[in-house]
C-alpha cells in the first residue's frame, strides 16, 4: 500500500484568499416557490419535470432529439434552450453565458385550454396537457394564449402542436426524448405523486429554490426550476444573446 | 415554440432560411408500413416507441417494427458509443441516443455482463433508471443522422467533367474506377495520367543526389482525417501494402500546437501522450484555450462532469479564453469563471504563475526531486519528473542544450547507443559528482551546485529545474499582465487557488493554442501539472485507458504485419526531420553556410498536413504525383491554405492525379478528379478507442447498423458497397499488392485466410479485442442478438470466425463495443492512483527541442516551457510586421457549441444558421457597429463579409468567428452528377470561414501558410485584423 495522503504544497483553501475570483455577482433570485402534488383527483400520475439549470451546458441535445423524434417541422420547436451572453456589472468577469431550457409547462391553470372554441386542447387526467388533432382546427387561439410561447401551427398538418412530455413514450414506460439525451443531467422526469421518485425527492431537497416561470401568471406550471435567476422567469432582455427567444416574450 | 426569422437576425443570424431540408427528404413514421402515414389524434406524427417497459415489474417488450442497436456516432471525433433506431421497413435512422455500456456517452457506465435486455430497460423509467443511467447523444449527435438520407450523398464513383472545381461530375463504374486508377492513361484529354501501378515505384530513388528523400512511391501521399477505427486498415494498404511514407491525419490543423506542447512534457514528440484532468474527482480545474461542456474530445463524457461537479458544489473551475461560451453557465454561480484573455498569450499567464508559484514556494520541490518512477513510488508517488536531470550549459559546445549523458562523463556505452536510450541521464549524486537518474533511490538535488569536470575540462551545466525556474523569471509579473491582459491579481489569484488543492487540481489546454507561439503556450499549461505533481493521482491529471488493439499480432490474428509488407522509408512531405540530416544541408555546409535552410524543417513536430500542399506545389522535398482525401478538407480546414494553394490545386500540371474518398463533396475534393463514395456513420465497419479523458480501457465496435447506401462493386448478387474498404482491396488485388486477397491476412497459428471483404478484416479485428485484456468476454445469447439487431451479421459472424470466437465476437456488437468496469479507473491496491498510469519522466526540459535549430537562422530553440510573442518561423514578431496600427484587432477561431466543419446540411443548421462575429461593445462603439449590422473583415490574408453581433463575451480587441460556417460546399453549391443536379441550398453558405482569412507567411517568402515554428501547427488564433462599418 503506497501513501494514502497526497501531500501537498500549500495549506488548504482559505476562503479569504480566493478574492480574485469573487466580486462576480451571483445572479440571485427571489420568488422562491415549493411545489406542492397537486394530485389529479382520478389519476395515479401526475407528471412534471425539473430543470436544473446549473446543469444545462446549452448543447441543445434535448432539441434535437426531440425534432427527430417528433417529426417537428423546420424552423419550430417543442423544446429549445434560450442561450444568452449575459453582461455582468461590478464584476471583474465582464459577461457570463445563462441557458435556459424552455418547454410547454403542462400548466396545472392552463390558459391555453378555455380558448379552444373545439375542446381540442385539454389536459390529461396525468397532468399532461395535448392537442386532439382530429379536433383541431388550427384556428391558433392557443397559440396566442399561451404565456410561454410554447405552442406553433405545424405548417404541414395545419394543427396547433406542442410537447407533450412525449407522451407515447411516458405511455410506454419510458422517458421524454429530451430527457433521455439530456447531456448535462439537467432534466428530469417523473411523477409529482410518487413519493419516492426521483422528481419527488429532488424537488423536496430543493424547495425553497424550485420556482418556475412567471410565477405571476397564476398558471401554475408543472416545468420546475432550479438555478433560474428571476431575471429569467418573465420577459428577458438579452443584451446581445447567442440565440435570442421570441421579443414578445410576455 | 418558434424561434423567428427576425429574431435570430436579431441575436446575429443569416435571413436565408432553410428550404425545408427535412421535409424534402421525407419522413419515415414510426414502423407504420403502409403508404399514407397517418397521424395518432394525440401523438401527432412522433415515433412509435422503440419498445415499451413495464414501469411496475420492468418487462420490456420490443416493437417488431424497429432494430434498436449499439455503435459509435461520427458527429464529432469523440466517436461516442450510440443507440441508434431504425425503422425497419424503410431502413432509415428514427433517432440516435447514447449507449449505456460506453462511458462515453454514459457516467457511470453500465458493466459489460448487463444483457441487452437489461441496458435497455435501464434507459426506461422503470425505478427512475433512466434517470440514473442517462445514456445521452449531444445536439450534433442528434443530428447528425441527416446526413444518411442527405441529397448531397455521392453515391456512386465520380469523375470529373471539365476543369477541377468545376463542379460537373460524370457517374462512372467501379470497375472504370479501379482501371483507371490503376493504368491511369489521358483520363481527361488532357494528356498522359500516371496511374497508381505506375507510381508504385519502390526501387528508383525521387532524387538521386538526395536519397533520403526515399523511393518514388513516396510521391503518392494519402491525407486522413482521424482514425474513425478503421485507419489501421486504410494503413495496411498505402504504408505497408503500397509502400508510401506519406499518409497523415487533421492533428496539425485542429489541435497539433496543444498536443505538441504536452509531447514535450510528456517526453514523446512524435506520439505526443497527453493527460487530461480527472474531472470525475477534480476540485480546481483551469480550462485554458479550451471550453469544456462548449466543445471538445470526449465532448459529452467532460459536459457531463462538469455539470455535475458544478452543480454538487465539489468542482470549481476557471475558463481563461478570449472568447465566452456554453463552458461558462451563471446558474452555477461562482463555481465557474470565464476570465478573457489575449490571444497567443497563454505563455504569459501561465509564466507569471510560475513565476508567483516558484517566488512563494508553491512548487511541490520534494515531488520534483525524484529522478525515476522507483524512487518516486517508494515516496508515495505515483510519477516523476526529469526536473533533477542535469542538462549542458556551457555556452557553444556541440550538446549546449542537450541532457549530460553518461557517454558524455565516460561511462561506457556502446558506440552504436550513445546518446540513446541506453545512455543513462545524469544528476547530482550525494558526492556532488554526476551518476546515472535512473539508479537513485532518493531524491536528487534540484539546483546543480558545481560545474561538471569531464576529463580535466569543467562543463557548465545546471538542472531542467532550474533551466524552468530562469525562464519563469525572465519577466516581472506586472509584465506578464500587461501582455496577456489578464490583471496580476487575477494571475496570481490563480496561481494561489492552483496550488492549494494538493493532487485535485489540474492545467489544461487544446485548440486555443493555435496561435503563432503555440507550442511553447501549450507546453507552459501542462507544465504546470508537473510542478503540483498531479500526474496519475485520482482527481489529479489522469491518462486515457487506451483500447483493447484490433489490428494487433494476435491474440487471434496476425493484423499487424504480413508477408511482402513493406517498410515506408524517406523524408515525410512535412519535413518533420531534422534537416542537417539532408544532403540539402551538407551541400549547404560545404559551401560554407549551413543556415538559412531552403525553407522551414520541424524536427520536432509529428507529420504535417498543414505542410503538404506547399511542400508537394512546390516540390520541396519533392512534388507529388498523386494525391488520396480521404474524408479530409483541409482547404476548409488550414488557416490561409485556400487562397495559397486554389489555383496551383486546380492545374493537373503541378499535381497530376487527386483522388478522393468521401461520402460528400467538400471544399477539397471538390478539386479531386475522381470521387469515391464512402460509407457513412452508422452504415460503416471499425474499432475506435476514445482519443482522451477516459480513465478506464475502451473500444468502440462500428458495424452497419443499416445498409450501406452507396453503389455496389459490381452486379454480383453478393457484391459488397463501394466504400475505402473495397475501394483499397480492389486496388491491391489489381495491382496484386501483399496483404490483401485470397490469402491476404493469416491466424495466429499462420494459417492463410482472405481479405477480399470489409468483414475479412473487421470481425478478425473483434476477435482479437474480444479475446485481448485479461480475459476474453463473454457469449452473447441468442437473445443479445435478437435485442440488439446483430442477428442481422449472424450468418457473417459464423462464416468467417471459429467456432469459439463469433459469439464473443457477436458480444462486442451487441454492447457496441468492449468497455473495462468504471469501477477500475483506480487502482485495486491504492484508491489514490489511477489505475492506467503514465510511467515514463514528465520534461521540464525537453532537449529534442532545446536541442535543435530554427533551420532558418541556426539559432536554438528554448527547450521549456517560456514566453515568447507570437512570429514567424525565422522567429521575427508578427507584430513586427503587421503592426497594430494597421490592424489593430486579433481574431480567432472557437469551436461552436453545436456545428462541426461538416454538420451544415442538419437541422443544426435551423437551429444555428450562421456565424456572426463577436465584436466588443467598445470597438464595436468606435467602429459604430451595431449586433445585426453588416461589416468587412479583413486580415492580410484575405477578407470577408460578415454580420456582427455585439456583446462582452469577448476580449476587448478581439474579434471570434466560431468555427463550421461560411462553407461553399457540403451543400453550398449544387453539383452537376451526370443530368442530375443537386438541390440549390444557398443557406448553408452562411457565415464566414475564419480559415480563408489564414496569413501566409512573410519569412518563408509568402509561399508557405503560417504554422507555429515548433510544432508546425496552423496559426488561425490571433490573426491580425481590421473591421469595417459597410
Ligand atoms: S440536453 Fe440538457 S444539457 Fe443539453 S441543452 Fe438540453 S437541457 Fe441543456
Ligand atoms: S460528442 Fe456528440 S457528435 Fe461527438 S461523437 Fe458524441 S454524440 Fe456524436
Amino acid at each position: 500500500m503506497k501513501d494514502h495522503n497526497p501531500p501537498t504544497a500549500a495549506p488548504a483553501t482559505s476562503p479569504s484568499r480566493r478574492a480574485f475570483l469573487r466580486g462576480i455577482p451571483v445572479l440571485t433570485a427571489a420568488a422562491a416557490m415549493a411545489p406542492a402534488p397537486v394530485l389529479a383527483a382520478d389519476a395515479t400520475h401526475h407528471w412534471a419535470m425539473l430543470v436544473d439549470v446549473r446543469k444545462c451546458i446549452g448543447c441543445q441535445a434535448c432539441t434535437v432529439a426531440c425534432i427527430q423524434e417528433n417529426a417537428v417541422p423546420e424552423g419550430s420547436f417543442r423544446t429549445f434552450v434560450s442561450t444568452y451572453s449575459v453582461k455582468l456589472a461590478d464584476a471583474e468577469q465582464p459577461a457570463g453565458t445563462y441557458m435556459l431550457p424552455r418547454l410547454c409547462n403542462h400548466c396545472d391553470q392552463p390558459p391555453c385550454v378555455p380558448v379552444c372554441p373545439v375542446g381540442a386542447t385539454f389536459k390529461r387526467a396525468d397532468g399532461i396537457v395535448v392537442v386532439d388533432g382530429d379536433r383541431c382546427v388550427g384556428c391558433a387561439y392557443c397559440v396566442q394564449a399561451c404565456p410561454y410561447d410554447a405552442r406553433f401551427i405545424n405548417h404541414d398538418t395545419d394543427k396547433a402542436e406542442k410537447c407533450t412530455f412525449c407522451a407515447h413514450r411516458v405511455d410506454a414506460g419510458l422517458l421524454p426524448a429530451c430527457v433521455e439525451t439530456c447531456v448535462g443531467g439537467a432534466r428530469i422526469f417523473g411523477d409529482l405523486n410518487d413519493p419516492a421518485g426521483e422528481l419527488r425527492r429532488r424537488l423536496d431537497a430543493a424547495k425553497a429554490e424550485v420556482k418556475v416561470l412567471k410565477p405571476e401568471s397564476g398558471t401554475e406550471p408543472r416545468v420546475f426550476y432550479i438555478g433560474l435567476d428571476e431575471r429569467f422567469q418573465g420577459r428577458v432582455e438579452g443584451q446581445g444573446t447567442l440565440w435570442q427567444p421570441r421579443a414578445t416574450h410576455g | 415554440m418558434k424561434i423567428e426569422r427576425r429574431e435570430l437576425i436579431a441575436a446575429g443570424g443569416l435571413a436565408a432560411f432553410a428550404v425545408g431540408f427535412s421535409q424534402t427528404l421525407g419522413r419515415m413514421l414510426s414502423g407504420l408500413v403502409g403508404d399514407a402515414p397517418k397521424a395518432h389524434n394525440i401523438h401527432g406524427r412522433s415515433a412509435e416507441p422503440e419498445f415499451s417497459v413495464d414501469p411496475a415489474t420492468g418487462a420490456l417488450r420490443p416493437n417488431p417494427n424497429q432494430q434498436v442497436s449499439y455503435t459509435a456516432c461520427l458527429g464529432c471525433t469523440t466517436q461516442c458509443g450510440v443507440r441508434v433506431r431504425v425503422d425497419r421497413a424503410s431502413g432509415n435512422v428514427i433517432r440516435v441516443a447514447g449507449n449505456p455500456y460506453s462511458p462515453l456517452s454514459t457516467e457511470p457506465h453500465l458493466p459489460m455482463k448487463a444483457s441487452v435486455r437489461d441496458s435497455l430497460v435501464a434507459l426506461s423509467r422503470f425505478q427512475d433508471k433512466g434517470l440514473a443511467g442517462r445514456s445521452t447523444a449531444c445536439g450534433r449527435g442528434n443530428a447528425a443522422m441527416d446526413q444518411m438520407n442527405s441529397p448531397f450523398r455521392v453515391l456512386t464513383p465520380l469523375k470529373r467533367v471539365g476543369p477541377r472545381n468545376g463542379g460537373q461530375w460524370q457517374p462512372i463504374s467501379f470497375e472504370q474506377l479501379v482501371r483507371e486508377l490503376v493504368e491511369g492513361g489521358d483520363l481527361f484529354g488532357e494528356g498522359h495520367v500516371e496511374g497508381f501501378a505506375a507510381l508504385r515505384d519502390l526501387a528508383t530513388p525521387i532524387d538521386p543526389d538526395a536519397p533520403e528523400l526515399g523511393p518514388k512511391v513516396n510521391q503518392v501521399a494519402l491525407l486522413s482525417s482521424v482514425n474513425d477505427g478503421r485507419e489501421p486498415f486504410a494503413r495496411r494498404f498505402w504504408n505497408q501494402a503500397y509502400g508510401t511514407l506519406n499518409f497523415v491525419g487533421h492533428g496539425s490543423y485542429c489541435g497539433g500546437a496543444y498536443r505538441s506542447g504536452s509531447g514535450a512534457l510528456f517526453g514523446d514528440l512524435k506520439k505526443m501522450p497527453h493527460a487530461k484532468p480527472d474531472l470525475a474527482n477534480a476540485e480546481f480545474v483551469l480550462f485554458i484555450g479550451t471550453a469544456p461542456g462548449n466543445a471538445g474530445n470526449p465532448f459529452k463524457r467532460t459536459g457531463t462532469l462538469l455539470a455535475k461537479g458544478r452543480s454538487e458544489g465539489r468542482l470549481e473551475y476557471v475558463v481563461i479564453d478570449p472568447v465566452l461560451t456554453n463552458a461558462d453557465n451563471r446558474a452555477a454561480g461562482e463555481r465557474g469563471r470565464w476570465v478573457p484573455i489575449r490571444p497567443g498569450t497563454d505563455g504569459a499567464l501561465v509564466m507569471g504563475m510560475m513565476r508567483w508559484m516558484f517566488e512563494n514556494g508553491r512548487v511541490n520541490t520534494a515531488y520534483l526531486g525524484y529522478p525515476n518512477l522507483n524512487a518516486a513510488e517508494a515516496a508515495g508517488e505515483p510519477s516523476f519528473t526529469n526536473a533533477s536531470w542535469l542538462v549542458v550549459a556551457e555556452k557553444g559546445h556541440p550538446r549546449e542544450g542537450r541532457f549530460l549523458r553518461g557517454s558524455d562523463i565516460g561511462i561506457a556505452v556502446a558506440e552504436e547507443e550513445k546518446h540513446k536510450d541506453a545512455d543513462p541521464y545524469l544528476v547530482q549524486g550525494p558526492d556532488g559528482k554526476p551518476m546515472p537518474a535512473d539508479v537513485a533511490t532518493g531524491p536528487a538535488p534540484l539546483e546543480a551546485a558545481a560545474p561538471v569536470m569531464v576529463g580535466d575540462r569543467k562543463l557548465a551545466v545546471n538542472t531542467a529545474f532550474e533551466l524552468l525556474r530562469e525562464s519563469a523569471l525572465k519577466l516581472g509579473l506586472a509584465e506578464y499582465a500587461g501582455i496577456c491582459g489578464v490583471p496580476e491579481a487575477v494571475i496570481t489569484g490563480l496561481a494561489d487557488e492552483f496550488t492549494r488543492h494538493g493532487r485535485k487540481a489540474c492545467a489544461i489546454a487544446h485548440g486555443g493554442m493555435m496561435a503563432g507561439n503555440g507550442f511553447y503556450n501549450a507546453y507552459a499549461v501542462v507544465t504546470l501539472n508537473a510542478l503540483i505533481g498531479n500526474l496519475n493521482w485520482k482527481g489529479g491529471f489522469v491518462v486515457n485507458g487506451g483500447g483493447f488493439k484490433d489490428a494487433g499480432a494476435g491474440p487471434r490474428y496476425e493484423l499487424e504485419t504480413f508477408p511482402g509488407a513493406v517498410k515506408p522509408k524517406g523524408t515525410p512531405l512535412g519535413r518533420n526531420v531534422p534537416y542537417e540530416k539532408s544532403a540539402e544541408f551538407a551541400r549547404r555546409k560545404a559551401a560554407g553556410k549551413a543556415y538559412p535552410a531552403r525553407d522551414a524543417w520541424f524536427p520536432n513536430a509529428p507529420g504535417l498536413g498543414t505542410e503538404w500542399f506547399p511542400a508537394m506545389l512546390r516540390g520541396y522535398p519533392y512534388g507529388v504525383k498523386a494525391l488520396i482525401l480521404w474524408s479530409s478538407n483541409p482547404l476548409y480546414g488550414i488557416a490561409g491554405l485556400r487562397p495559397l494553394v486554389e489555383k496551383a490545386l486546380a492545374d493537373p500540371k503541378k499535381l497530376p492525379l487527386i483522388v478522393s474518398v468521401d461520402p460528400l463533396i467538400n471544399e477539397s475534393n471538390a478539386f479531386a478528379d475522381y470521387i469515391v463514395p464512402d460509407s457513412l456513420m452508422y452504415e460503416s465497419w471499425g474499432w475506435s478507442a476514445p482519443w482522451n479523458g477516459v480513465p478506464t480501457k475502451a473500444t468502440t465496435a462500428r458495424w452497419p447498423v443499416v445498409e450501406p447506401k452507396a453503389a455496389k462493386t459490381s452486379h454480383a448478387p453478393d457484391a459488397p458497397a463501394i466504400g475505402m474498404e473495397t475501394l483499397f482491396i480492389a486496388l491491391a488485388q489489381a495491382m496484386k499488392l501483399p496483404g490483401f486477397g485470397p490469402a491476404g491476412l493469416a491466424d495466429i497459428e499462420g494459417n492463410r485466410l482472405p481479405l477480399e471483404r470489409p468483414e475479412d478484416w473487421y470481425l478478425r479485428g473483434g476477435a482479437n479485442v474480444a479475446f485481448g485484456g485479461k480475459a476474453p468476454v463473454g457469449d452473447a445469447t441468442d437473445e443479445d442478438l435478437a435485442l440488439s439487431g446483430v442477428e442481422r451479421l449472424r450468418p457473417l459472424l459464423e462464416a468467417t470466425l471459429k467456432p469459439d470466437e463469433w459469439r464473443k465476437v457477436a458480444f462486442l456488437y451487441t454492447r457496441g463495443g468492449r468497455y473495462q468496469p468504471a469501477k477500475e479507473a483506480q487502482d485495486e491496491t491504492n484508491p489514490e492512483w489511477q489505475t492506467n498510469r503514465f510511467k515514463n519522466a514528465l520534461w521540464l526540459w525537453n532537449d529534442n527541442v532545446g536541442g535543435t535549430k530554427n533551420s532558418l537562422t541556426g539559432k536554438r530553440f528554448t527547450g521549456c516551457a517560456t514566453w515568447q510573442p507570437p512570429a514567424f518561423a525565422d522567429g521575427t514578431p508578427m507584430r513586427d510586421v503587421h503592426k497594430e496600427s494597421d490592424w489593430p484587432l486579433l481574431v480567432v477561431s472557437y469551436k461552436s457549441a453545436l456545428q462541426n466543419s461538416y454538420s451544415i446540411a442538419t437541422r443544426i443548421t435551423s437551429l444555428h444558421p450562421d456565424n456572426p462575429v463577436i465584436v466588443h461593445p467598445e470597438d464595436a462603439a468606435r467602429l459604430g457597429l451595431a449586433t445585426g449590422d453588416l461589416a468587412r473583415i479583413q486580415t492580410p490574408g484575405g477578407e470577408a463579409t460578415c454580420r456582427v453581433i455585439v456583446h462582452e463575451g469577448v476580449m476587448r480587441g478581439v474579434l471570434a468567428v466560431e468555427h463550421g460556417y461560411g462553407h461553399r460546399e457540403l451543400g453550398a453549391r449544387a453539383h452537376t452528377l451526370g443530368d442530375a443536379r443537386q438541390p440549390e441550398r444557398p443557406d448553408l453558405r452562411a457565415g464566414v470561414n475564419l480559415n480563408d482569412l489564414g496569413l501566409a507567411d512573410p519569412t518563408r517568402g509568402n509561399q508557405a501558410i503560417w504554422v507555429d515554428a515548433v510544432s508546425g501547427t496552423s496559426v488561425r488564433n490571433g490573426l491580425p485584423a481590421k473591421l469595417m462599418r459597410i
